[in-house]
């Protein structure tokens, strides 16, 4: 949302989640947009309305403040987040008692009771006061420090960049990398809400690390997205590395000390397949949306998952996409093989990808979709999960229409770059084709 | 506002506020109230979207804040509180860049506002910023201590007992008696908002303290309202003092340093009467409510103003009601004095005053005060705020309470049965009609 998240709208949200859920906590937290405290300050008062207890966390990585929600045994929390979106948006993420996103049927559960405006209000006399948890990212910290090999991480001595993209990961960051005994070079740390680049972690955008990297010769570089569930890694060279290796590596890595069952949305590349393929581990795709990896890991009781946006996903910490975790896994990954980051990312296969959109209404999308699926079925492997997914061998195409805008994205796959130029252009012109003929 | 209160509907008011003060600096403070918090989240947030930057004082007495709006260059303030009504109610109180309360014309400009429902909203690069201010008591105190006779009071060592109800004093009256040397004996000090009886002072609010005063030798004991604006006085053997004493004990001694001009309202004791004719001062009357009072003082050029609820302004010092001035001026007459409090109190004139409410829906509350007038018709009524019939040896006031739904009959006579008579008589009319 952008302008039109007001105060009276985010406390009517509150007291519909509130009445949602019933009495109990309601853990608070935001990243480091202006309008955070506006919003917050807005939701306290819907949470207090309805009988339940607000607990401030103040600006809080989104995996710490999932984590939370589960660790404090509170009924659940809100996030008042516009994750990558610009910093004048704001809006909010509904977190239930797990410490998972609201699923499809909570939100809609949840909705109805917000369109009805019915409210569970409570009499003065059993409001509950605002509490503050002052370390509300310890929990997540314990449960990275007890999982990862610490120890085999602290005797590299690793000399790490980290651009915090003035997000909430600031917050964490440094305490981490310390305890894992890094040298830590530390950009765009302010919380002032004033974010340094455009918020997507992708190469246009951290040109000031790369910089930093070659000149204080560190070994890798992160960059976080503003609410610090996602990742992108610049090896020693000052090069991206491109975000949909964060997840491969993590996959490899994982996959190297045990085989299990891997899940990654449709537009993931095809290097976790072939990762997978080595391991005799299962792939399971699913829909795009975070929600939507994050149950099919847990239905499929899955070791890693996972979203090629640099979304590691590790249920063993907690099932969300987690930067902290994909951080650990990276370092643990070049400190038990002694291999460098650009090492490491010669070894997974390569894939070019390429992600493109198309002006169109969900209407024409709907129905050049149905063309698309009569003219492919039967003569390539297809899947129509989440719009048409077209499976070639050693490339495909996705196609779907956009959830929040009228747009149609395309996002191909292949083993070169002309090859995916190729793919790309012809599928944008069968597609304007359709369109342009309804 | 009682059961009705929602987010909502204070966030609407906040917004209207915001827009009112066209996104200028406001500051805000709270009672102890449980409903405080809510209400305060809700406040914050309407008042950061309509472009306003808050400092925020947290817990804070009205007089405290009043007195910092101008101090700390804000534009208004807003406090969170409802004074002496009980622990469920609570409210927002405007204040303007003066310190004082809204007047009438700013009153009904917030609420054209708050009725169209335009609230002014500025874009996220603009949104308001809150701040904190860790020193506010210090700056307010330091002020106090400067106007009063500090060093008098400070030789005097009192000891002193005080009953902030648990409301917006508690924690607070101990820096007061830091700063003037008084040793405390608290009572009901804990900011936890659960108010063990009425936060209004009042002989019946003031057993606790009234058992402890006379036992713990203590010079003087005080009752507070939750917002700090009232205060009533239990003296040193005891006997606790209708709040009706605050307001002439002060101008009884405030008046013979700097005679003046006196406002109070239609329904407060003669004794304020008598105690400004001993100094040749006028008397000038207006509306119950500190708005109207405080306006009063500032239009007529008077040097205070008070109400027979507890409630004392001094015009040199501040332009609201304040309960630490209150408290300070009797400390600064006794100890200047050298006398005790029973004895200053012996010197007022003796009346005798009795107050009752009785419940009353809104919508009758017209017919009944039309069909009070009738009841005394053949007498000379003064209808300036609620019936008011003036007698030889005193007078009742019947009016309808501003913010419950109650109707308010005070009766003061010389003869206690006679005050009693009258009250009892206006009461059975009443709830005849309800």
């Amino acid at each position: 949302m952008g302008d039109s998240l007001t105060p009276q709208l985010s406390a009517s949200f509150a007291q519909a989640f509130g009445s949602y859920l019933g009495r109990g906590k309601v853990i608070v937290g935001q990243d480091a947009r202006i309008s955070g405290t506006m919003v917050k300050n807005a939701i306290y008062s819907g949470i207090i309305s309805v009988g339940c207890q607000p607990v401030n966390i103040g600006i809080c990585p989104i995996p710490s403040i999932l984590i939370l929600v589960k660790e404090r045994k509170a009924i659940g929390g809100i996030a008042v987040t516009a994750s990558h979106n610009p910093k004048d948006w704001n809006g909010l993420k509904f977190i239930n008692e797990k410490g998972l996103f609201f699923n499809h049927s909570q939100i809609e559960e949840f909705l109805d009771i917000y369109h009805q405006g019915d409210f569970s209000l409570v009499k003065v006399e059993n409001y509950k006061s605002l509490l503050y948890e002052k370390n509300p990212t310890d929990p997540h910290l314990k449960k990275l420090l007890k999982y990862l090999n610490v120890d085999l991480i602290r005797r590299k001595k690793f000399k790490v960049a980290a651009d915090c993209y003035n997000g909430a990961g600031a917050v964490l960051v440094p305490q981490f990398l310390k305890a894992l005994g890094c040298q830590m070079i530390l950009i765009n740390t302010t919380l002032d809400g004033a974010f340094a680049h455009h918020p997507e972690p992708i190469p246009e955008n951290i040109s000031k690390l790369s910089r930093i990297i070659k000149e204080k010769k560190a070994d890798i570089g992160f960059v976080q997205d503003a609410d610090a569930d996602r990742l992108a890694i610049v090896n020693e060279k000052g090069e991206p590395i491109g975000e949909e290796l964060t997840l491969a590596l993590a996959v490899k890595y994982i996959l190297n000390k045990k085989s299990g069952p891997v899940v990654t949305n449709l537009s993931t590349t095809q290097a976790i397949d072939d990762i997978a393929d080595e391991h005799n581990a299962p792939v399971f795709r699913t829909k795009i949306g975070e929600i939507n990896v994050v149950e099919e890991i847990i239905n499929r009781k899955a070791l890693i998952g996972g979203e090629g946006n640099g979304g590691v996903i590790f249920p063993e910490l907690h099932p969300c996409r987690d930067s902290f975790t994909a951080i650990g896994l990276t370092l643990e990954s070049m400190a038990s093989s002694g291999k460098s980051i650009s090492q490491l990312q010669e070894e997974i296969p390569k894939y070019y990808m390429i992600k493109d959109k198309i002006d169109g209404t969900p209407e024409q999308a709907y129905s050049m979709l149905r063309e698309l699926k009569k003219i492919y079925s039967g003569k390539e492997q297809i899947s129509t999960l989440d719009g048409l997914k077209i499976n070639f061998r050693d490339a495909w195409v996705h196609i779907r229409p956009s959830n929040t805008e009228p747009i149609i994205r395309i996002v191909a796959e292949a083993k070169r770059r002309d090859e995916v130029e190729m793919l790309l252009e012809k599928f944008k012109k069968e597609i304007l084709g359709m369109l342009k003929w309804k | 506002m009682g059961e009705t209160i929602t987010p909502k509907l204070v966030m609407n008011f906040a917004s209207a506020f915001g827009t009112f003060l066209n996104s200028q600096k406001v500051l805000l403070g709270r009672d102890t109230r449980v409903s405080g918090p809510m209400l305060h989240s809700a406040a914050i947030s309407a008042l950061l979207a309509a472009g306003c930057d808050i400092l925020d004082l947290g817990i804070c007495p009205a007089p405290i804040l009043q007195y910092l709006v101008k101090r700390l260059k804000a534009k208004g303030a807003i406090s969170i509180s409802a004074g002496h009504n009980d622990s469920n109610w609570n409210a927002l109180t405007f204040i303007n860049q003066e310190g004082t309360y809204l007047n009438d014309y700013q009153g009904e400009e917030i609420l054209d506002i708050y009725h169209l429902g335009k609230f002014k909203k500025v874009s996220s690069d603009r949104l308001g910023k809150i701040k904190t201010q860790k020193d506010y008591l210090d700056i307010y105190f330091k002020k106090l201590v400067q106007f009063l006779d500090s060093e008098t009071i400070k030789k005097a060592n009192f000891k002193v007992v005080i009953d902030p109800c648990n409301g917006g004093g508690a924690g607070i009256v101990d820096i007061f008696c830091q700063y003037l040397n008084c040793e405390l004996v608290p009572v009901n000090n804990e900011p936890s908002g659960y108010f063990p009886h009425d936060p209004e002072p009042r002989p019946r609010n003031a057993q606790e303290v009234a058992s402890i005063t006379k036992i713990v030798k203590a010079n003087v004991g005080f009752l507070l309202n939750s917002d700090v604006s009232r205060v009533s006085v239990v003296a040193e053997d005891g006997e606790t003092l209708s709040e009706e004493y605050t307001f002439p004990l002060v101008a009884s001694y405030y008046l013979e340093k700097k005679p003046g001009l006196v406002v109070t309202n239609h329904c407060t004791s003669r004794m304020i009467e008598d105690a400004a004719r001993c100094f040749d001062c006028g008397v000038i009357k207006t509306k119950v409510g500190q708005s109207y009072s405080i306006q009063s003082m500032i239009d007529e050029g008077a040097v205070m103003a008070g109400e027979g609820s507890g409630s004392v302004a001094i015009c040199e010092f501040q332009l609201a009601f304040d309960g630490f001035l209150a408290m300070g001026m009797i400390l600064e007459m006794m100890a200047r004095k050298k006398k005790k409090i029973s004895e200053i109190a012996e010197e007022l004139p003796k009346y005798h005053i009795v107050k009752e409410k009785i419940y009353c829906p809104p919508v009758k509350v017209h017919s009944v005060v039309s069909e009070v007038k009738k009841l005394y018709s053949h007498q000379e009524v003064s209808l300036s705020d609620g019936i008011k019939v003036e007698k030889e040896d005193g007078w009742i006031n019947i009016r309808a309470s501003a913010t419950e739904p109650m109707i308010r009959i005070i009766s003061e006579s010389c003869s206690k049965e006679k005050a009693q008579e009258r009250l009892e008589r206006a009461s059975n009319f009443i709830s005849q009609l309800v």
